[in-house]
């Protein structure tokens, strides 16, 4: 199923944060958001995912309303990672995975929750961490731990606050990698990226949010507007083309003779 | 945290040696230990005929103590825990949060006006003086340690100040009575105490054993519980008040027995892990066995019986200052 946002607007303290957003992912495609800090991108993903409730608009999963949906059904439509987790007790990975299972918990969880979660884990190539100290792990270690989490929980979309941010390269290629597998699956996914690159490189569809707005790419999502990317990010920016996909690079700073 | 960690039958081992101590340990001038025994054994051999005046101390005073003692022990110690839980806070505890001192005000309001029940009032006061630590401590749905042990502070120094005005109002018969029960106290522990112990406590633990696992969920954060699919703002609630309960119940029995629901969770967490389904049960197990332990000590260390609550805060305020230094309860100050 897909997801799709209509129409959304939603103010903090008086200060509009999104103004009238619309955007629409597809079943099975990843989706990528793009902007500048600042622009409403996490408030974007939280409202989408439930968690935030908007002035006006609406959102889909499925073609159905999140509003008025009970948390087991919600759950089972959307599944959600934020963008830094802090932890406070020192529960074990798989302990942490588990949790993700929460809406087929009746009271403990039961053989086939721990095996969900076990997946999840193995998933992402972090089945050795199981039953480390979740708050002992290096904050890269700890993203995966909670993408396992949003994974454990098997949801139909999955609604992701910038998964790469702590990783480093090889991880950041396996969890990028994975998740454009999920969506061959069938899974639907709505990322909020740094890296526009990633987003030429892995997404279907890429939307702009500049100051609570959106933009569509006029390019299409393999290929990289140079121009839009410096008018979003304010910074002078040259495209290339590598093995049929563009990317884009700051343009480096003149070098003065010495 | 990874490794074998001790089983609750361990735990359940300790909590029987405790009880067993605390049956057989009397203060200084009563039944030596050596008589308790023999008392014992001649209880079980004749298949429990009358023991007579050395019978009724080991039966009639000794064993509701310990039995009262480990209920309270027991219920302070899960009732911290969960309150840890939700409060994502290893600094919070029914004494800390100013619940204790709300429970307290209400007992003893209840027993100054005669027609209020004792055991509702407490809980309808811890409920108010949670509640209102929670909203001085709250700044957009995040607690932080600071604020929180200050709004306890603040909380719960109105509710003493609100007692104290209730005891200058009192005779001074009475007056003694309130100060020592204020302080924590297991002396004039009876199976009466029991029987008003039981249905709150029994009931709250039940529901808190139902929801271990929950605890889990909702002790990563709301947002992380939230998107899983279970509500925060619905299930937050109803724990707060088995937590409450169970804590009130205990204080309206005993008093206000500092720092039990703090230190208790906090060390079993460290020996059994954090994972609630462990955790609760051998916080309970723990709780109780501490109390009992420390009543035991409590009456055969001095000549004269202080109230236990002097002792646990003897014991807790070092091991507490130990652990905000080491940094181990102040992680999150946001």
């Amino acid at each position: 199923m897909g997801i799709e946002l209509s129409g959304i607007r939603y103010a903090y303290d008086g200060r509009v944060v999104l103004d009238d957003v619309s955007l629409q992912v597809p079943a099975g495609r990843f989706g990528v958001i793009l902007g500048r800090n600042g622009s409403g991108k996490s408030t974007l993903l939280r409202v989408a995912a439930g968690l935030l409730a908007s002035e006006r608009g609406t959102v889909r999963v499925g073609g159905a309303s999140l509003v008025g949906m009970d948390g087991r059904s919600r759950a089972g439509r959307v599944g959600y990672l934020a963008q830094f987790h802090q932890p406070v007790f020192s529960f074990s990975v798989r302990d942490v995975v588990l949790t993700g299972r929460a809406a087929s918990v009746v009271t403990v969880p039961g053989a086939e929750d721990v095996a969900a979660a076990e997946e999840a884990l193995a998933a992402l190539g972090i089945a050795e961490l199981a039953a480390r100290a979740y708050d002992e792990l290096s904050g890269g270690e700890r993203q995966l731990v909670m993408i396992a989490r949003v994974l454990a929980q098997r949801p139909q979309v999955l609604l992701l606050d910038e998964p790469v941010s702590h990783l480093d390269l090889a991880n950041q290629s396996r969890l990028l990698e994975t998740l454009h597998g999920l969506t061959r699956q069938g899974i639907t996914i709505l990322a909020v990226l740094h890296d526009p690159n990633h987003a030429f490189l892995f997404a279907d569809e890429i939307v702009f949010l500049d100051q609570g707005r959106i933009e569509r790419s006029a390019a299409g999502a393999r290929h990289a507007d140079a121009e839009q990317v410096e008018r979003l990010y304010g910074v002078p920016v040259v495209a290339m083309e590598l093995e049929g996909v563009s990317v884009v690079l700051p343009r480096p700073p003149r070098k003065e003779p010495i | 945290m990874a490794g074998r960690k001790p089983t609750h039958a361990a735990f359940a081992l300790a909590a029987l040696i405790a009880c067993v101590v605390g049956l057989l340990v009397g203060p200084q001038g009563s039944l030596t230990v050596g008589q308790s025994i023999d008392v014992l054994g001649q209880w079980l051999a004749t298949g429990g005929a009358d023991a007579g005046m050395a019978g009724e101390i080991l039966f009639s005073v000794r064993m509701p103590r310990v039995v009262v003692g480990f209920i309270v022990g027991a219920a302070l110690a899960m009732s911290g825990c969960a309150l840890q839980a939700i409060a994502r806070n290893p600094l919070v505890a029914p004494d800390i949060a100013g619940i204790s001192s709300g429970a307290a005000f209400g007992a003893a309001l209840a027993l100054s006006t005669t027609w209020l029940p004792v055991q509702a009032s407490a809980f309808a006061f811890g409920i108010v003086a949670a509640l209102a630590t929670y909203l001085l401590a709250n700044r957009n749905g995040r607690l932080s340690t600071v604020a929180l042990v200050l709004a306890g502070v603040v909380v719960g120094g109105m509710f003493t100040a609100l007692l104290a005005i209730l005891q200058a109002m009192s005779d001074p018969l009475a007056l003694q009575s309130i100060v020592l029960w204020t302080l924590g106290n297991l002396h004039h522990a009876a199976w009466s105490g029991v029987t008003s112990l039981l249905p709150p406590v029994a009931i709250s633990a039940v529901l808190l054993w139902r929801w271990r696992w929950r605890l889990n969920v909702l002790a990563l954060g709301d947002d992380e519980a939230h998107s899983v699919g279970l509500d925060p703002r619905r299930h937050k609630p109803w724990v707060l008040a088995a937590a409450v309960l169970m804590a009130s119940a205990s204080v309206a029995v005993a008093g206000v027995i500092a720092l039990v629901g703090l230190i208790v969770p906090h060390a079993v967490r460290r020996i059994a892990g954090a994972d609630h389904r462990r955790l609760l049960p051998a916080s309970a197990l723990a709780g109780g066995a501490f109390l009992v332990s420390v009543d035991a000590l409590a009456r055969a260390a001095a000549p004269v019986e202080l109230p236990i609550g002097i002792y646990t805060t003897l014991v807790g305020g070092p091991v507490l200052l130990a652990l905000l230094r080491a940094g181990r309860l102040g992680q999150r100050e946001d």
